[in-house]
């Protein structure tokens, strides 16, 4: 099937059967391989992604289910001159990082969290619900949760 | 004896905060931005998928691999069962371990399967959902034979998992049997059986391996793997081919945790796949795949023995392992071993004596797991300890501090043959004390004891010792015409930051900055020799390697001088990337641009390293629904000199999430016909945010004596210390005076039946 999507902005035709996932047409067709599988049953967050701005699970959504709709994956998350977001200096920053095999899905969920309401960092519980959708097997989280918290005062002071 | 304690974690958070001293990691660059590049990223054109059909069954007879309706259908490549092929490799042992003779794991399935997920069948197509489909066209036709699933059962069984062979493939005994009468005539003797479940790694990514036939009929091999040299030496062995033929390439790996160290069927059945089809051949295993297994890792059957003398001293230990190493006996043979050479912790127990076998079941085979053998002999003395200090009436850390091996008994020989080099563990117990408000909590729990008021509230001590490193590390520096050096490691990355950390080493005695340095490792065409990243060993063994290289570089580059120079040696001196004489003084760029290179290799064996530490828990258990709550955990731990404090913190935090895993919620399940329950990350339970409690880190720091660089070791201690905290933290609030009756995982139920025996007394 004939599908059309806006990945980071630029418009892609591609040709898939029924049945594949979004990940794998992101990781194989557009060849954007930011995007990672871990489970690919909807339980760990790494295939996170942004479709019409709000966080999926990409290898729970079948490509054709995202025709006509704009998708925004790790490879999208920086400026378009390549500054870094807030989100991935911070992630650095905070050593909320090891393997980084789970890094794209934490930072597309946060991303997706802090576009749609920037305080919800500050409710410790909103956000220790939000970070409970991902799995990481090497931070211990710690570290990812005062990421996303930093990263959060960074985008509110460039805001106001 | 250099000692001090550092920070602690609101000091560290604060650090971090700031952006303050630690750079940013370079691995995060690419990460970050979704520009690493694990197997899976690779997208050669034309590359084949593989899936593999396995086995269903945990153990039986093989019949007829029924392949047609498979090969039959559009864009398969081949399938193929051992019937097709005209030789099956046979996965090499590893180490040294002799139980795999007789018993080989074959890389697919001849006569017998034994295990379900044993590959069977090698499926290739284009693309990897017509390979699905194709598999799921292959008809087996298996008769089942008993099963096995507990190593113990396994060992007095009469059924043969191998024929004319016993189930138990190693046994081995350490230290001295201890003599009856020393049982007989100690003040008190203590016993306990333990169960360390079985776990599955769960590194996030899985298991991967891309090959690609070469003209000179070699491969390149790129795999997500902890030993690409060794890795390297077993495709060779079992494919018959020179090692020098086959490169091994470790790109970014996304975790491994001692389950990515080994040689595995699927990789053999890839690479015949490749060879034969002279095709590039890819296999990503899935997390379904992944959680049946191999591997596993922990499984042991465990009986305590502990006699002490009225005031607590402990005259003599005893530890009994049955091992279970799955199917085939592969690397977690090598477990027990880790175990029983530290099997008597922190303690000066006169009598030793431990007795392991490692036996073969139908459950998949284990290998290492962060702490592979160190959290299994943590747990079993320090959950022995405590059902002493309960019987005796004794404080636990009381008890502790009068069995500790003093610091001024170091380096001490335990009674297992192991060396511990140096260290101080009664000050670890203390200053975690310290830090948890050891007295305080006390002091709680004796209220709500006395009034009845208030969750059953419990505080647990584990005060681990562990051994690291092992073996030699490669490690090279070369000072480069244009400036920067290159250093060259054997180790190999699966999370840990060695391109960071590893040139903060070099940059150290070379006194240069650490960006003039770069790392290049797990690459067998560039690095010349190497054994790889597990057991705690890259700043230990690597980390030293690569500093005596530096080292050796700044020796060469004096003696090239003196030669260029006429000068004698002594005259010529080395200062941050110059060497000079009166007033000749010359940049190594230069020296090397016009003598030629000048670069240092060295291959180092230290002997292996004894960190240390403490770790105590205080925890709730909700009386009603058995839930445990973890309201503090302190960790104290001693790895040496620490290079890169922020990733050696973040490996500490890991590693405690992973063993808070082990403690409350991870295990490997099998139905009784050895069907594995666990297939999805709904039914295996890893922690999430939310499950990981206030954590504190202390540090001290006891430098390796044996090396210049004087790092221990780190990364697996959290795995270690956290669940024999976690666990005597709930026996003490549940009060129980048989210590066995709780095993790992502490799942509500587990703990609800725990308490039950209390329950029923009080009601009466
Ligand atoms: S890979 Fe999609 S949720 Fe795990
Ligand atoms: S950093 Fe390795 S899984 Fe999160």
């Amino acid at each position: 099937m004939r599908v059309t999507l806006t990945v980071n902005g630029e418009r892609r035709e591609l040709e898939v059967e029924a049945r594949r996932t979004l990940a794998d047409a992101l990781r194989e067709n557009c060849r954007l391989t930011g995007t990672h599988l871990a489970c690919e049953h909807g339980v760990c967050g790494a295939c996170t992604v942004l479709v019409d701005g709000e966080a999926v699970r990409s290898c729970l959504m079948f490509a054709v289910q995202c025709d006509g709709r704009e998708v925004r994956t790790v490879e999208g998350l920086a400026g378009a001159d390549g500054t870094p977001h807030p989100l991935q200096e911070a992630f650095s920053a905070e050593h909320a990082l090891q393997c980084g095999f789970c890094t794209p899905g934490f930072l597309m969920l946060a991303a997706g969290a802090l576009q749609e309401d920037p305080s919800i960092a500050d409710d410790p519980d909103r956000l220790r619900e939000l970070l409970t959708s991902n799995l990481c097997r090497c931070t211990g989280y710690e570290s990812i949760r005062r990421a996303v918290t930093r990263a959060a005062g960074e985008l509110a002071g460039g805001a106001s | 004896m250099a000692q001090r304690a550092g920070g602690d974690d609101s000091e560290f958070t604060r650090r971090a905060a700031d952006g303050g001293s630690a750079p940013s990691r370079r691995e995060d660059a690419r990460l970050v931005r979704g520009a690493g590049c694990f197997v899976a990223d690779l997208l050669p054109e034309d590359c084949l998928e593989v899936v593999f059909v396995s086995s269903p069954v945990a153990h039986g007879e093989m019949g007829a691999v029924d392949v047609d309706d498979a090969r039959r259908m559009p864009g398969v490549a081949a399938v193929w069962s051992a019937a097709d092929l005209p030789a099956v490799p046979q996965t090499p042992p590893m180490l040294g371990i002799t139980a795999s003779a007789g018993r080989a794991w074959p890389a697919l399935a001849v006569d017998r399967v034994r295990y379900v997920g044993q590959p069977v069948a090698i499926v290739l197509a284009a693309d990897r959902y017509v390979a699905e489909d194709a598999r799921d066209a292959v008809r087996l036709d298996i008769s089942p034979l008993p099963v096995l699933l507990d190593p113990t059962d396994a060992a007095g069984s009469e059924v043969e998992l191998f024929l004319g062979m016993p189930n138990v493939a190693v046994e081995k005994e350490y230290g001295d049997p201890i003599d009856p009468a020393v049982w007989r005539d100690a003040a008190v003797v203590v016993e306990g059986n333990y169960r360390q479940q079985l776990l599955a790694h769960t590194s996030m990514e899985a298991r991967a391996i891309l090959i690609r036939p070469e003209d000179d009929d070699g491969l390149t091999v790129w795999c997500s793997h902890q030993a690409p040299h060794r890795l390297r030496g077993d495709l060779a062995a079992a494919l018959g081919l020179p090692e020098e033929r086959i490169r091994v390439v470790v790109p970014d790996v996304g975790g491994a945790f001692g389950g990515k160290s080994e040689t595995y069927p699927e990789y053999l059945a890839v690479a015949v796949a490749a060879r034969r089809l002279g095709r590039t051949v890819r296999w990503v295993e899935d997390r379904a795949e992944a959680l049946t297994g191999p591997p596993h890792g922990r499984g042991q059957n465990q009986r305590t023995r502990m006699a002490a003398d009225a005031d607590g001293r402990i005259l003599a230990y005893e530890l009994t392992i049955d091992a279970d190493v799955g199917g085939y006996p592969h690397l977690g043979a090598f477990v027990p071993l880790n175990t029983s050479v530290m099997a008597a912790g922190a303690y000066q127990i006169p009598r030793v004596h431990v007795q392991t076998r490692c036996v073969v079941t139908n459950t998949a085979p284990t290998s290492p797991y962060r702490g592979a053998g160190r959290p299994e002999a943590a747990t079993a003395i320090e959950r022995t300890v405590d059902t002493l200090a309960r019987r005796l009436g004794m404080d636990p850390a009381k008890l502790r501090q009068r069995n500790f091996i003093r610091p001024d008994a170091l380096p001490y020989r335990t009674p297992t043959g192991f060396q511990y080099d140096s260290g101080d563990y009664p000050a670890a117990l203390a200053l975690a004390m310290r830090t948890v408000d050891y007295d305080g909590w006390r002091a709680q729990q004796a209220q709500r004891r006395r009034t009845g008021t208030g969750a059953p509230l419990g505080i647990g001590i584990c005060s681990y010792l562990e051994r690291s490193g092992n073996a030699w590390e490669f490690g090279s520096v070369e000072a480069c015409p244009d400036g920067t050096y290159l250093a060259l490691s054997g180790c190999c990355s699966t999370g840990q930051g060695h391109e960071t950390s590893f040139p903060q080493v070099v940059a150290s005695v070379l006194g240069v900055e650490p960006e003039l340095i770069r790392l290049v490792e797990a690459d067998t065409a560039i690095v010349p020799r190497g054994i790889g990243s597990y057991s705690s060993r890259s700043m230990q063994t690597g980390g030293a390697a690569l500093h005596r290289a530096a080292g050796a570089l700044m020796e060469q580059a004096r003696g090239r001088a003196a030669e260029s120079w006429a000068v004698p040696i002594e005259e010529v001196t080395y200062r941050a990337g110059t060497v000079s004489a009166g007033q000749r003084r010359v940049s190594l760029a230069d020296l090397a641009a016009a003598t030629g290179p000048l670069r240092a290799d060295e291959v180092f064996e230290p002997p292996q390293a004894a960190p240390y530490g403490t770790y105590i828990a205080v925890v709730e258990v909700e009386p009603e629904l058995g839930t445990v709550s973890v309201l503090r955990l302190v960790a104290v731990d001693d790895y040496g000199v620490v290079i890169n404090h922020v990733i050696v913190r973040g490996q500490s935090y890991g590693s405690i999430a992973q063993g808070l895993g082990q403690a409350l919620y991870e295990q490997v399940r099998y139905d009784p016909d050895g069907v594995p329950e666990t297939r999805s990350l709904l039914d295996y339970l890893i922690p999430t945010l939310s499950e990981v409690p206030p954590v504190t880190l202390r540090e001290m720091c006891t430098p390796n004596p044996n090396t210049a660089l004087g790092a221990k070791g780190a990364g697996e201690a959290g795995c270690i210390g956290a669940p024999a905290a976690v666990i005597n933290a709930v026996v003490d609030a549940l009060d129980l005076d048989d210590p066995s009756a709780i095993q790992m995982p502490l799942t509500p139920f587990a703990c609800w039946q725990a308490r039950q025996p209390a329950l029923a007394g009080a009601g009466r």
